[in-house]
């Protein structure tokens, strides 16, 4: 009798060796790299990175996102190209008194950035300068996400702890409520080769501390790039983050986006993400609610035009009772363009009384572009109330019918009830510049958007 | 005074009705699987070379195949070798008529509430009746010959009518469509066939019982519907299996097909034995079910109450490929103490203007796990097309799970596609409100779960909805909450 | 009939008594009226004599026809013959009012060691009762109470009541909602069951319902215990002076 013996088939995709060839040429140039700990924890990352390998398609959660043919190609650490004031104001936010770390193709570039007059127990620095003078501390921080990492290695985590570099180091202590907003303004340029860029972002807000986190990720010039970034938020007991995330890729840019955030016990969390550009931009995140009473809201637009790609991944996770959590995502695709949303509610055993609730609307606004919803809930509690819902279509013609019954012709009023869709998502966001220079771009990619203007 | 959720954990699990087995000679090939095997049940069965050939192509594909891993349940590794693939009553012949039934297997369906007789309880259904996955009796199958139907089991038809089996046969649900429909196309002993001509509304509901009683045997049927253009019937299945505390398998493939306006309405009421309260025993239900509605203004209908099994892992499916066909999914899933379902439904809109409703209601208990998994895909070509998900589930106790999986994929502008979904447990209210009336708390739980599943339970045939409604009350006995 | 004696209770895990030191006996054929301001534990009381979960008697006694009503599940409560008419009828989606009725009413029968009511038998004494109360027959179609108005809702209780003859009615707010029309047909249903081995306890903030359901004994409740006690009177007195002129006199 035969055996029946089966090979398993692998859902990862082996690096190209360029991967290989550059860490060895860059580690021992990556900042901290003379403190041992730091430099093993690089190298384990970087094996564990080679042997996992890059998703493909069939490893569920990038089931929509063929990362491989735009990330496993060869590409060097990015340079940090000169960049004017001038050309990058327009991207200000969080009004004149805004703290503000400015980053040029990953690298902080200080002159542009500016974070004075701090209250004593708020630090606000530049990953490197951490990296440098107090690896031990990154590490410890960084350990402590690690622990989150439930389902396996996560092969862009990896990468991005290989080749650890820069980003924002933010710490609030305890009971510190912190009036200005921090913005963390990341320009990616474009450079004659294909390019990486490798940024962490640490915020740690102590009990009860208050904070307002800007994020913006602009792309002031066209070309191949590659930000893979990762993102640990820590919102303590009783404490409120409110974070704005503004993507304004530019062609030819892909970003890669791990967000992991943690919350404590009647802690609270207000973010809004706006997705305007970029080739492909995928958002992934992970929001472990870990006290009871916790408040947490995830709104989201993203709106890919011409052969843009948007992938938004997102586990809620309800571990303690009581916790109250609501997504509300909005998608619309144009052009060729493909947008795919997964969130996902995971409800355990011990989170009785969990309100849960996720939301995603999508308008689909051509024939050759695609929408992929997976609104998924996994509940191991029974006193929970937790729904979603998902839709799918073209403009409401009732709609459409009573703005052209009230004079607008055809292409005004598609354009019109375009345009709304996305804004409605655009007013949550905590600040008024970042919602404005949303609402512009938002004008800018809506067919027909010249005749909106005045709206602004 | 006890909560509703101690009470429901006090009541001792009924005993499965129909856990009994029946000691019959049965006519069984070697254990294990390998390719004589695949020919000797294609030998006994007397088969064409092409269809030898055909399931032997089978085998070979699914030796390649991977048993698929992602669905949410758990068991341990199948040892296909450790199988009886093929098990059949040992009779000299097939009988000719009802009257040269075996009478042991006579007496056993009259246990099970069906009677092997034509105008009894079942008067106005046809019954095809598969023992260990051979069909043993067909009623009424005179009175359906006049008016063109034919209905009967698998093996019959392909000696009667090869050429309608030849080309219908793999056209939904081919060879290698997945681990479990390769295995099945390898192995089957047989399953039903309908065959309804042009024009034709068949006049009474057809109905298969399939009744699992051999041990370590695995149950593969194929079943094949063809509903020709402008005809309609409605197909009943209902199953169970002796109480055994090894795990048996059951890996169907049910393929149908619809011409132009024509409807095929399908019902399972699965109440395979679940195994008992700690997850001992009890069948795996790995099935493969699917219809294309192929022609245009065609309709397929899937309505499933699947109370039974230790895991069940099925997605009755349709593909919409005629313009303005209209595809149906109605689901009821109970499962209670260590009971494992991972179920759902794919629509796939190919034809302009094809519209899909899905209605899924799960309600879990006791220690069990359940998922609804759905797809609903339409295509670049599908112009106006309309989907409807509504998928509910009700937890009764903290010591189960409910998992809600949709897959939602558009690619045509003028399309719309809704889903909603929620998850809440029994409501104590409810309960109370209704025990306050002077209905007792089991009766009460059965009364709130019928209403929450009332939606489906109209989509089932008379017949089937009384039968229906009695099984959810006792799938849920012993697990109150 | 009805017999309560120092009755405390206070709400699961809660440490604070909702109810304390509460007495009244209730003869046949007696219709007391329970009267308080918001807060006062009339609900609470109405909950506790129908046996519903998430209350904790800590104190004193409640007998009914000489059992132990305490010791009873809501079920076998309501096959003694209690009946709480509530201020919040549950709505059951997907069941149908008249199949409701009647699994109750047959739970009833069983208990009780009657034969069920066929079918045919208890359609026609439903549509009669229906039509004494005013429900229009399509209303029996409907689901329990889902999508019902306020006053729907009420006059479903009523109907429950009329059917299942319960000897003991706890009517909880039952105007709660009404419009003067629907409190006229409901009152008037409520009257057409009061018999001399039937009492009832009617529970109401306002003296209004009072018009139409005349009690026997009014009884004034503050702070989870009687404060006051008196003929149907005192409901009027009630009526001019307000709880707190009442109870601050009677303090």
């Amino acid at each position: 009798m035969t055996a029946i013996a089966r090979r398993p088939v692998s859902r990862h995709t082996a690096p190209v060796p360029a991967f290989a060839e550059l860490f060895e040429h860059e580690q021992q140039h990556l900042p901290g790299s003379e403190a041992a700990a730091l430099d093993a924890w690089r190298r384990t990352r970087f094996a564990r990175f080679e042997t996992t390998g890059l998703p493909t398609q069939r490893v569920e959660h990038w089931k929509y996102t063929n990362i491989a043919k735009v990330a496993n190609v060869a590409m060097g650490l990015a340079s940090r190209p000169e960049v004017k004031l001038d050309d990058v104001q327009r991207y200000f936010a969080g009004g004149p008194l805004a703290r503000r770390l400015i980053f040029v193709n990953g690298h902080l570039a200080t002159e542009l950035s500016h974070v004075g007059g701090l209250p004593e127990g708020v630090v606000i620095k530049g990953l490197d300068v951490m990296l440098r003078d107090d690896p031990d501390r990154v590490l410890a921080a960084l350990a402590e996400d690690r622990a989150l990492d439930a389902s396996g290695p996560h092969s862009f985590a990896d990468l991005n702890a290989a080749f650890l570099q820069s980003g924002a180091w933010i710490e609030v202590a305890d009971d510190i409520v912190l009036e200005r907003p921090i913005q963390l303004l990341f320009l990616t340029v474009g450079e004659a080769s294909a390019v990486m860029t490798h940024p962490h972002i640490i915020v740690k807000l102590g009990a009860r501390a208050k904070a307002h986190l800007i994020e913006s990720h602009v792309g002031v010039k066209d070309g191949h790039c590659l930000t893979n970034l990762v993102a640990d938020y820590e919102v303590g007991a009783g404490a409120r983050l409110d974070h704005d995330r503004l993507q304004l890729g530019a062609a030819g840019t892909t970003f890669i986006g791990l967000n992991r955030i943690r919350i404590g016990e009647k802690g609270e969390l207000k973010q809004t993400v706006a997705t305007l550009g970029g080739t492909l931009v995928r958002n992934e995140t992970d929001m472990h609610l870990q006290g009871s009473f916790i408040e947490a809201q995830l709104n989201g637009v993203y709106m890919p035009i011409e052969s843009e790609h948007v992938d938004n991944v997102i586990r809620v996770h309800h571990e303690q009772p009581d916790g109250h959590s609501d997504q509300f995502y909005k998608g619309l695709a144009l052009d060729k363009a493909k947008a795919a949303f997964a969130g996902k509610i995971f409800v355990y055993k011990d989170a009785q009384r969990t309100n849960a609730f996720q939301t995603n609307n999508n308008l689909l606004l051509s024939d050759d572009a695609e929408i992929d919803s997976k609104p998924e809930l996994e509940i191991y509690a029974d006193d929970v109330k937790c729904s979603h819902g998902a839709t799918c279509g073209e403009l409401d013609p009732v709609a459409l019918f009573y703005l052209r019954s009230r004079g607008l012709d055809r292409d005004e009023a598609e354009s019109l009830l375009t345009y709304a869709f996305a804004a409605e998502v655009l007013e949550r966001f905590t600040d008024p510049a970042v919602m404005k220079l949303a609402q512009e771009r938002l004008i800018a990619r809506t067919p027909g958007g010249a005749n909106l203007t005045d709206m602004l | 005074m006890a909560t509703a959720l101690e009470t429901v954990q006090d009541y001792t699990a009924k005993a499965y009705k129909y856990g009994f087995s029946t000691a019959i000679e049965s006519d069984m090939a070697p254990k294990g699987l390998n390719e004589d095997i695949v020919r000797l049940i294609s030998a006994k069965k007397n088969e064409p070379e092409w269809m030898t050939e055909w399931r032997l192509e089978a085998y070979r594909r699914w030796l390649t195949m991977e048993e698929p891993n992602w669905q949410k349940v758990g068991y341990p590794p199948i040892d296909f070798q450790e199988i009886y693939f093929y098990a059949a009553p040992k009779t000299k012949e097939r009988p000719k008529s009802l009257d040269d039934i075996d009478p042991d297997i006579r007496e056993t369906y009259n246990k099970l509430g069906i009677p092997i007789k034509e105008q009894e309880i079942l008067s106005g259904v046809a019954v095809d009746y598969v023992w260990d996955s051979v069909s043993v009796a067909t009623t009424f199958r005179a009175k359906l010959q006049e008016l063109g139907i034919i209905f009967g089991s698998f093996s019959d038809a392909l000696q009667s009518h090869p050429e309608l089996v030849k080309k219908y046969l793999g056209t939904v649900v081919p060879q290698g469509d997945n681990y479990f429909a390769a295995l099945n196309s390898a192995v089957f002993t047989d399953g039903s066939f309908v065959y309804i001509p042009k024009g034709v509304r068949c006049p009474m509901e057809l109905s298969t019982y399939f009744r699992i009683n051999e041990m370590n045997t695995g149950q593969f049927e194929r079943t094949l519907i063809i509903a020709e253009e402008g005809s309609y019937v409605s197909y009943l299945e209902g199953c169970t299996a002796p109480q055994r505390d090894e795990n048996q398998l059951h890996a169907a493939v049910v393929e149908l097909i619809t011409m132009d306006d024509a409807e095929i309405k399908y019902s399972t009421v699965q109440n395979w034995y679940p195994g008992d309260a700690e997850g001992k025993g009890g069948i795996y239900n790995f099935v493969t079910k699917r219809g294309a509605c192929r022609g245009k203004r065609s309709k397929i209908s899937w309505t499933q109450v699947e109370t039974g099994s230790a895991i069940t892992w099925k997605y009755p499916s349709c593909i919409l490929q005629g313009d303005d066909s209209v595809g149906e999914f109605y689901s009821v899933a109970v499962t209670n103490n260590a009971q494992q379902a991972d179920t759902g439904t794919k629509m796939i809109h190919i034809g302009k203007r094809t519209r899909s409703r899905i209605v899924s209601k799960g309600i879990s208990a006791g220690k069990a796990d359940q998922t609804y998994r759905g797809l609903v895909r339409v295509l670049k070509g599908a112009e106006g097309a309309r989907n409807h998900t509504q998928c509910d589930s009700m937890l009764i106790g903290d010591k189960c799970g409910a998992h809600t999986v949709p897959y939602i994929e558009i690619k045509n502008r003028t399309a719309k596609a809704e889903h909603e979904a929620t998850t809440s447990k029994i409501s104590d209210d409810q309960l109370f409100y209704c025990r306050a009336r002077g209905i007792s708390e089991e009766d009460a739980v059965a009364l709130v779960v019928n209403g929450f599943c009332r939606e489906v339970m109209n989509e089932l045939p008379m017949e089937f909805a009384v039968e229906a409604r009695k099984l959810l009350g006792i799938s849920l006995e012993g697990s109150v909450g | 009939m009805l017999t309560i004696k120092d009755l405390d209770v206070s709400i699961a895990g809660e440490d604070k008594p909702v109810i304390k030191g509460f007495s009244l006996e209730v003869k046949p054929g007696e219709v007391h009226a329970v009267m308080g301001p918001n807060g006062s534990g009339k609900s609470t009381l109405s909950y506790v004599l129908a046996g519903r979960d998430g209350y904790e008697v800590t104190g004193g006694t409640v007998t009914f026809m000489g059992q132990d009503l305490l010791e009873m599940e809501p079920e076998e409560r309501a096959a003694a013959g209690i009946f709480l008419a509530m201020q919040y009828p549950v709505e059951i989606p997907g069941v149908a009012n008249s199949y409701f009725l009647r699994q109750a009413v047959n739970a009833l029968k069983k208990a009780r060691g009657e034969p069920a009511m066929s079918a045919a038998d208890f359609m026609k004494k439903l549509k009669a009762k229906a039509e004494e109360i005013g429900i229009r027959p399509e209303f029996l179609k409907r689901d329990v109470n889902a999508g019902f108005s306020g006053g729907e809702k009420k006059r479903n209780e009523i109907l429950q009541l009329a059917m299942l003859e319960p000897r003991l009615c706890i009517l909880d707010e039952t105007d709660s909602g009404l419009d003067i029309d629907a409190l006229r047909t409901v009152s008037d249903g409520v009257n057409a069951l009061r018999t001399p081995d039937r009492a009832m306890i009617v529970i109401t903030h306002y003296q209004r319902l009072l018009d139409y359901i005349v009690p026997d004994h009014v009884h004034v409740m503050a702070d989870g215990k009687i404060r006051k006690s008196g003929g149907k009177e005192l409901a009027l007195e009630l009526e001019e002076q307000g709880y707190e002129g009442l109870l601050g006199r009677a303090a």
